[in-house]
């Protein structure tokens, strides 16, 4: 079915991602899981198949890309597009259109098909892919994971044989994935081929039957499901890659708790235009803890962090620090909020700059130790915009630094990150932790509140609030917090 | 892509047109927000297009220095017009939106859509096309205030009009814009250079 | 009520007119009824709470500026005539276009433009245009939440304090959202094969029905009746 023969690639900027001597062939039906650290080719290679490499990014390219025994480079894309199907990572920006059957139908609608043909095929999409309650809807006012869920129809309607996945779970949380994780199951069960890249493996445990691990544009190895298992820890974290399973995580240690600051919060309540999205909040939380917040999206997670950090006026109730009531304009500036897309908060045209943006005055001996403590003294002329992922979260944290932040919000930090990004964010955490902040991570990444959380606070679906301590005595309750990943957890 | 990207007279691809309807979409949000505090107030009507001058230059620039090719001013300048005359504007501001657009991309693209000042000429000239209907208005002022108030007139009221209109005020709309516009420009060049070019994000 | 299906061109077609009428158009009782067949229209293509609405607002805004036009004398009246005939052209138009839009899908718009043989260059930037406007006001609500936690204000004020920073603190982010989403949206379309040459179809079919027919007459009668009058024939 796909087909790689002697590829190789260099993009025409010379960027990341190149790869080399590719050689290797899908069969039809299989489901091929492409993993590696962040840079090492998965999504060049995802490119290849698809045709956008060479038909929309140039650059160097050798070999023979057979795929679906269409010859890639020789190809128009629209007709690739009609037997392969790409449903890329961010959610936000995939739709052409504002309606959600419309998006469904938008790939069949340039095929030219027929009006009648295409309402059959929208509605047997939502039936089989259960999302009928997200037809005729606005896509504005759909969340991250039913976003990827229309992607996903939209590529779906068009049937092709052939699906190429870019990172699908980044933005989803725990229930999304695993819808996520049922339609790739109905995929396979109707014969299609899978290419699948990602970082977050443990929902594929079952579906894949191939790993490919690739490391600086090779294919270093390639596993079945039962060999990739038997790799040790220590094996798996060398090669930068995630769990498969949550057995023997490994618990931080007790946190070191501080006298100041001291947070309290009574009585709150958190919502927009009178209408309270949670209730009877309260808790208390001290410098030197990493509390992990949990729950279903509409939650009131992201309400309750924008109230937190002063963007938003609570409904009533208070916040102590220190015994001291605070206003809106003091929790302001004494809480941060280290935001999803990081994008929206830088300014400045270097990180140097940006560590003094807004300060009067700012000590330059201040931001050039900031930026060594962060690893960001040899980016400090760079645009943000060319940093990483994780060098952008860390000049945001350097901010904050500056700013003399003393309560730090991290939302989803860890989204589309492998394990080394992922183990340098509870580093920044437990440094952040160690230094005396009190830091709040929105998150579902298990690992991640393994390593370093010290205490969960969840918000269910009912209004109730449950807070738990981080530890091995502890398991049995996080477990339930993780409904849809039951059997991922042996003892 | 980007062995298109220099050479100014090739066509537009997908990727062009995308970027064209997004930065055209930010373009006349520009116009509009920056025009209506003029717009709304009575006295200050007039001076509408002295707004709509001022937030729209560093678009207008970055989306020349993504695209690079003939067309995407054209094509900006022409869909606002469109936008304009359809919220129920003068028809002359759509006009002049689509001739600065087209003029515009012509002048941009002598200097092979690179030269900053061109491509600051190129916003004036889509800026100016706000003035449109304060042309006609001063090319014809007899007939624009019997079509506004329909024979309500009062004699005090035309020969105050005709007394206020002439002269001074169409000159200092004109080159109020034109300087607004090209103070816009300036923003958006010195944000390029500063910003847009560093972060990696133009052609 | 159940809505009634207009082809999108016979919205274009009412809102050329609209756009025709206000210009010719004389007097403001004219320009009454043509708000109210406007709400009508709107009415039937579904958009009710909006037809209503926005037929109530028109007619304060009528009466209002009646009052003050014949109370004020001099340049007052003048500034305020200026601003009022601007309002009246701006207020059915723009409500006729509110309805369009509102009631009208971008694939629909797409097809329709496609068959009034509107070359692709023209299309699809209008569709992306259409789809990208919403996106900008989410995108400001979350630079305005960073700026404030930056202690930079989001506001007019700002402008004044420190114009550099505010300047810098609203494009940059702006800008460089639009870029990446322009990257992203391509990349998406183009795999889904938008540049596949064959005639585009739509979800929803669009032709011409009997309601397209007489809408179409009503403006235009309209439209005849009111060059009439300004022509002194009627």
């Amino acid at each position: 079915m796909i087909h790689f023969q002697n590829v190789s690639f260099r993009y025409d900027d010379n960027g990341d991602g190149a790869v080399r001597n590719l050689n290797f062939t899908v069969k039809k039906g299989e489901c091929v899981l492409l993993t590696g650290r962040s840079g090492c080719g998965k999504t060049t290679l995802l490119r290849l198949a698809n045709g956008l490499i060479p038909n929309y990014f140039s650059g160097n390219l050798e070999g023979k890309i057979i795929v679906d025994q269409m010859e890639v480079s020789e190809t128009p894309l629209y007709q690739i597009a009609e037997r392969v199907g790409t449903v890329f990572q961010n959610p936000r920006t995939q739709f052409f259109n504002v309606d959600t059957d419309s998006e469904i139908a938008f790939g069949m609608e340039n095929k030219g098909m027929d009006s009648a043909y295409m309402k059959k095929r929208v509605i047997q999409t939502a039936e089989e892919l259960k999302i009928t309650n997200l037809l005729g809807r606005n896509i504005f006012s759909l969340s991250g994971g039913e976003k990827q869920k229309i992607a996903f129809a939209s590529i779906y309607a068009m049937n092709p044989e052939i699906y190429l996945l870019d990172e699908p779970s980044s933005n989803l949380d725990v229930i999304s994935i695993e819808a996520l994780r049922q339609q790739l199951k109905l995929l396979k069960e109707q014969g299609k081929t899978i290419l699948i890249a990602e970082h977050r493996l443990y929902y594929l445990k079952d579906l894949a039957d191939r790993i490919f691990y690739l490391e600086e544009g090779e294919i270093k190895e390639s596993y079945n499901c039962q060999d990739f298992l038997k790799l040790s820890d220590r094996q798996r974290e060398e090669k930068g890659l995630r769990m498969m399973e949550y057995k023997n995580s490994s618990f931080c240690n007790q946190p070191q708790l501080f006298q100041k600051p001291v947070l309290e919060i009574n009585d709150l309540s958190v919502g927009y235009k009178k209408q309270a999205v949670r209730s009877n909040i309260n808790l208390a939380a001290r410098g030197g803890e990493i509390i992990a917040l949990l729950g279903q999206n509409g939650a009131g997670k992201s309400t309750f962090c924008r109230t937190l950090c002063g963007i938003l006026k609570p409904l009533s109730g208070t916040f102590r620090r220190n015994g001291q009531v605070l206003t809106q304009k003091e929790r302001r500036a004494k809480a941060y909020m280290v935001m999803q897309d990081v994008n929206y908060q830088l300014f400045a045209e270097s990180v140097e700059k940006e560590c003094g943006f807004g300060i009067k005055n700012p000590d330059e001996n201040k931001i050039c130790t900031t930026m060594h403590r962060l690893g960001l003294y040899p980016y400090r002329e760079r645009h943000p915009n060319t940093l990483s992922g994780g060098q952008k979260q860390r000049t945001a944290v350097a901010v904050s630094m500056m700013c003399k932040k003393e309560l730090l919000v991290f939302d989803e930090p860890t989204s589309g990150l492998d394990f080394d990004g992922m183990a340098n964010v509870s580093k920044l955490m437990g440094d952040l932790a160690e230094s005396g902040k009190i830091v709040f991570v929105v998150t579902h990444d298990y690992e991640l509140i393994t390593r370093i959380c010290t205490r969960i606070i969840y918000f269910d679906a009912c209004g109730q609030m449950e807070d738990a301590l981080v530890s091995k005595k502890t398991l049995p309750d996080l477990m339930g917090f993780f409904p849809t990943q039951k059997d991922l957890f042996l003892s | 892509m980007s062995k298109q990207a220099g050479n100014a007279t090739a066509k537009l691809n997908v990727k062009d047109l995308i970027t064209t309807g997004i930065f055209s979409a930010l373009l006349f949000l520009a116009l509009l927000i920056g025009g209506i505090p003029f717009g709304i107030n009575p006295v200050t009507t007039f001076y509408m297009p002295f707004g709509s001058a001022l937030l729209g230059g560093p678009i207008l620039l970055l989306l020349i220095a993504k695209v690079r090719k003939r067309g995407a001013v054209m094509i900006a300048g022409i869909l606002s017009g469109i936008i304009f005359i359809a919220i129920g504007m003068h028809w002359a501001i759509g006009l002049g939106c689509a001739l600065g657009g087209i003029i515009g991309d012509f002048i941009a693209g002598i200097g092979k859509f690179k030269n900053m000042k061109l491509n600051t000429l190129a916003y004036v000239l889509v800026s100016l096309g706000s003035t449109g209907t304060f042309i006609c208005y001063f090319a014809d002022p007899q007939s624009w205030n019997t079509y506004m108030l329909n024979g309500k007139t009062s004699e005090g009221y035309i020969q105050t009009m005709s007394a206020n209109a002439q002269g001074w005020m169409l000159p200092v709309i004109l080159i109020g814009t034109v300087l607004i516009a090209c103070f816009s420009g300036f923003v958006g060049t010195k944000l390029l250079k500063k910003q847009f070019e560093k972060a990696g994000i133009t052609a | 009520m159940k809505a009634v299906k207009f082809d999108p061109r016979t919205k274009i077609a009412l809102l050329l007119f609209c756009i025709l009428c206000t210009t010719f158009s004389g007097t403001l009782e004219l320009q009454l009824i043509l708000t109210f067949m406007i709400a009508v229209f709107g009415l039937l293509a579904g958009k009710y709470k909006y037809a209503v609405l926005g037929l109530v607002c028109y007619g304060v805004l009528w009466g209002t500026s009646q009052l003050i036009l014949q109370s004020l004398t001099g340049i007052w009246q003048a500034m305020f005539a200026a601003f009022f005939a601007l309002v009246h052209k701006v207020y059915p138009c723009g409500m006729m276009s509110g309805i369009m839009i509102g009631s009208t899908k971008i694939s629909e718009f797409m097809v329709a433009l496609y068959r009034l043989h509107m070359p692709r260059s023209i299309v699809i930037p209008f569709a992306v245009m259409m789809r990208y406007v919403p996106v900008v006001f989410e995108d400001w609500q979350y630079i305005k939440d960073a700026m404030k936690m930056r202690d930079v204000t989001p506001s007019i004020k700002g402008l004044f304090t420190n114009p550099s920073m505010t300047v810098e603190c609203v494009y940059v982010p702006l800008m460089m959202a639009a870029s990446k989403t322009a990257d992203e949206l391509s990349i998406a379309s183009v795999a889904r094969g938008i540049e596949n040459p064959n005639p585009r179809s739509s979800l929803i079919e669009i032709h011409f029905c009997v309601q397209d027919w007489l809408a179409v007459f009503v403006f235009l009668a309209f439209f005849m009746t009111t060059l009439a009058l300004r022509g002194g024939f009627i």
